[in-house]
């Protein structure tokens, strides 16, 4: 009796030191050495629900300002955060701890950025893929906050155009996690590209699972059941291109479209997956390019060298922002005039003689 | 002595006469429903056709898409479910208990009716088949979440762990299908994670007679937070050998899986699926109609009274937990196995709490708790599938298809639900 309570109480408390790992700021003194200049500054980052591993935004900001820490010859405190509770604690302690730049993510950690913000007017915060402007007002909420924002339906519309192009069963499709702006931004862009082509070549491509307004939502953002049926339903519909936008969620239509025994192709959505997910690669016919990593360490950068400026930034094709990947093993596969097309239509694009309409469009 | 004997219940049972027999509940839920239906038709008329198709391309034979206005067809359901909510009402009115029937015609009316309303004008077909076999699908986990919920809860032990029993089925799975090549060895090891999840349950509400909501809520944060831990550390940097599993081959029955709609819905699935059907009927079978069921639910009613006719109750409670973990753990390999070949950090996103509703507006009853995860399935997919075909709800609206529905079956068409009597009662010997 006595060794079981034992036994119990070290499995608490093992289960607690565990815990306490994975949400204490990881810090290596001593690793700044590598670089010439070390600098006293400190820039710190906190990941949303998804974690640093969720081969999107959080992976790539945190790449981002990793590299960003490292050319400043010091070390970036990062906090992960375990659920939508642990923001604002994570944010605070982030604050005690000296930071002078703090880089949240995302639309869920919003709220909480502009209230630590508005607290500590002193140090600047960098805000990955939301505008921080919870009233609505057009606004961000606190001067000292740089908004990230990507405007991939650009991207999406090439992504669009070229899978119209290459769909031989003239039906393509996509869903989404949620029907969040960051989201049906990407479907709304790639059903413009979808029917720009239509409108060139006199065809009739269908998109399925958006339809300008609304579409298929999984409701979530885990590679699950739910999205795997959903991602069914679409293929089931006959399409051969399908986009799924929202971290995982693409691994489940990747699922969907082995039991479905047909040739589909995966679109994929902020970084190269056949890059990221090597194993994507037989199927993935090209990804919607969301440069993350690279405008978050130009952020840190700058805030490092005491150059940052709390204007917004919007990735665009123009500025290389947002891109669309290469085509890899699509290569041989796609219609080269179709590629070419592609090519000019970005240009077209950047040129402002082909208007992409999305709510980050000015 | 014999006469007073006869004498005296006679009051009270003619007390007891008078008490109505049957509720105007199932009559009022129908009626509300299908008035809610009618202000949709009303409201929002949907002009156009409704394609229905029934046929994959292996079938005996192809039923050809059938095309159907959709305007007319809904009207005509609601029509059919008034009469059954009037049915319902002149039963009760009787005093007659409403045919389980009734409230079934009523509720395929309205779904036949608000799927052609939602359908319609749409050129894409709705696919009859794509719907039920990813209701199956989606219910996966839920059942055999609910067979686990059931087995613990009838011993006596309320099990708010199904959630943490399916992620750690699902986590163990991964790890050990992959490093085997093997679904087999990683469903099997999956039935072990459930199984040590049960244990710790057990260890703390049997043997210490911790409060079980508490000990289940406490277990779920720690399956998801090791899961979550060892996913990024372990299972992320070695992604190819560690988190990479061979799934399980679909294998059609023979003959079966030709017969159209039921054959591609029921007769063209994983092992898991199979197993999933018998395992409904086995776990009613253990529990009603053997010594070893009839056990565990006398600990789950009245532990002393069992503990006096000399049934070792811990062990008893001990027996049905292990079992009720090797269910869920099960279960929990659906997500790893079969669904997709890898695990993701939370991927059960709340499905052992559906479960647990499932298991409850089943009133612990197995088959009962089945068709309740099956319900849920199916709502889930028919959300998926409207939004597909293009319907006129808005999507977000869409997303709360599934919980409307097991509200309304909970509150509307299920009576009261009876939880075993001794459920979340610690047993101390006295």
């Amino acid at each position: 009796m006595k060794k079981a309570v034992a036994l119990t109480a070290l499995a608490g408390v093992a289960a607690l030191t565990l815990a306490a790992c994975g949400a204490a700021p990881e810090e290596e003194p001593g690793a700044g050495t590598t670089s010439a200049a070390a600098s006293d500054f400190v820039p710190c980052m906190v990941s949303d629900e998804g974690g640093f591993d969720d081969k999107s935004f959080n992976q790539l900001g945190f790449e981002g300002a990793t590299k960003a820490a490292d050319e400043l010859g010091t070390e970036l405190t990062s906090v992960e955060s375990a659920s939508a509770a642990d923001y604002k604690g994570n944010l605070e302690s982030l604050v005690s701890e000296g930071c002078d730049t703090i880089v949240t993510v995302g639309f869920a950690l919003s709220a909480d950025t502009v209230e630590s913000a508005t607290a500590n007017p002193e140090v600047e915060y960098v805000l990955i893929d939301d505008a921080a402007d919870n009233d609505f007002d057009g606004q961000k909420d606190a001067e000292n906050i740089k908004p990230l924002l990507y405007n991939t339906a650009e991207a999406a519309f090439l992504a669009g155009y070229l899978a119209a192009g290459y769909s031989e069963a003239g039906k393509v499709g996509t869903f989404g996690g949620q029907n969040f702006p960051t989201v049906s931004i990407f479907m709304d862009g790639f059903k413009q590209g979808v029917d720009h082509y239509n409108a060139e070549k006199g065809t009739a491509v269908e998109v399925i699972g958006w339809d300008g307004t609304d579409g298929s939502f999984t409701g979530g953002f885990q590679a699950n059941e739910t999205a795997k049926t959903t991602a069914k339903n679409i293929i089931d519909q006959g399409v051969d291109v399908i986009l799924p936008v929202g971290g995982p969620i693409y691994q489940s239509a990747i699922a969907a479209i082995e039991d479905s025994g047909r040739e589909i192709a995966l679109i994929g959505v902020d970084a190269d997956f056949y890059e990221t997910d090597p194993t994507t690669q037989e199927i993935v016919l090209t990804s919607i390019l969301k440069g993350m990593d690279v405008s978050v360490y130009e952020a840190v950068l700058a805030a490092g060298q005491d150059e940052f400026d709390a204007e917004a930034y919007v990735g665009t094709l123009e500025n290389g922002g947002v891109d669309l990947a290469p085509l890899h093993n699509f290569e041989d596969k796609v219609d080269p005039t179709l590629v070419e097309e592609v090519a000019a239509l970005k240009e077209a694009i950047i040129a402002g003689e082909v208007e992409v309409t999305s709510y980050l469009a000015e | 002595m014999t006469a007073a004997t006869v004498e005296a219940p006679k009051a009270p049972e003619a007390e007891n006469r008078r008490i109505a027999p049957v509720s105007w509940k199932s009559a009022v839920t129908l009626g509300v429903v299908t008035a809610l239906f009618a202000v949709l038709l009303l409201v929002a008329p949907h002009a156009g056709d409704a394609r229905f198709a029934l046929s994959t391309s292996g079938d005996f034979f192809i039923i050809p898409v059938i095309v159907v206005p959709a305007m007319g067809t809904a009207w005509g359901c609601l029509v059919l479910a008034a009469l059954a909510a009037v049915g319902a009402g002149l039963f009760t009115a009787r005093g007659l208990r409403t045919p389980a029937w009734v409230p079934g015609v009523a509720a395929f009316a309205i779904l036949l009716g608000f799927l052609s309303w939602a359908a319609a004008g749409s050129p894409r077909d709705l696919s009859i088949v794509g719907l039920l076999s990813g209701a199956v699908l989606l219910s996966v986990p839920l059942v055999y979440g609910a067979l686990g919920g059931v087995l613990s809860e009838r011993a006596g032990i309320v099990n708010i762990a199904i959630e943490g029993q399916l992620l750690a089925g699902a986590f163990t799975a991964a790890i050990v299908g992959s490093l085997t090549d093997s679904p087999y060895a990683g469903a099997l090891a999956a039935v072990l994670a459930g199984m040590l999840v049960s244990l710790v349950l057990g260890l703390f509400t049997i043997t210490y007679h911790v409060n079980q909501v508490i000990v289940g809520v406490v277990l779920n944060v720690l399956v998801i937070g090791l899961t979550s831990f060892l996913y990024s550390q372990v299972l992320v940097p070695d992604a190819a050998t560690l988190n990479t599993t061979t799934r399980f081959p679909r294998v059609g029955i023979p003959l079966l899986e030709n017969i159209p709609v039921i054959g591609p819905v029921l007769f063209d699935q994983t092992i898991i699926v199979y197993l999933m059907f018998v395992a409904v009927g086995l776990v009613w079978f253990a529990l009603f109609r053997t010594r070893w069921g009839l056990r565990v639910r006398a600990v789950g009613e009245h532990p002393l009274a069992a503990d006096t006719v000399g049934i070792d109750v811990v062990r008893t409670r001990y027996n049905a937990l292990l079992w009720a973990g090797a269910v869920a753990g099960l279960g929990g390999a659906f997500y790893t196995v079969v669904s997709l070949s890898q695990f993701n950090r939370e991927m059960t996103a709340g499905a052992g709490f559906i479960a647990l509703a499932a298991v409850i507006f089943g009133k612990w009853h197995p088959v009962r708790a089945a068709l309740a995860g099956l319900l849920f399935g199916f709502a889930s997919n028919l959300q998926s599938v409207l939004s597909v075909v293009g319907s006129p709800v808005p999507s977000q609206f869409m997303l709360m298809v599934p919980y409307v529905v097991t509200i309304l079956a909970v509150a509307g068409l299920v009576g009261r639900s009876r939880p075993p009597a001794a459920e979340g009662i610690p047993y101390v010997k006295g």
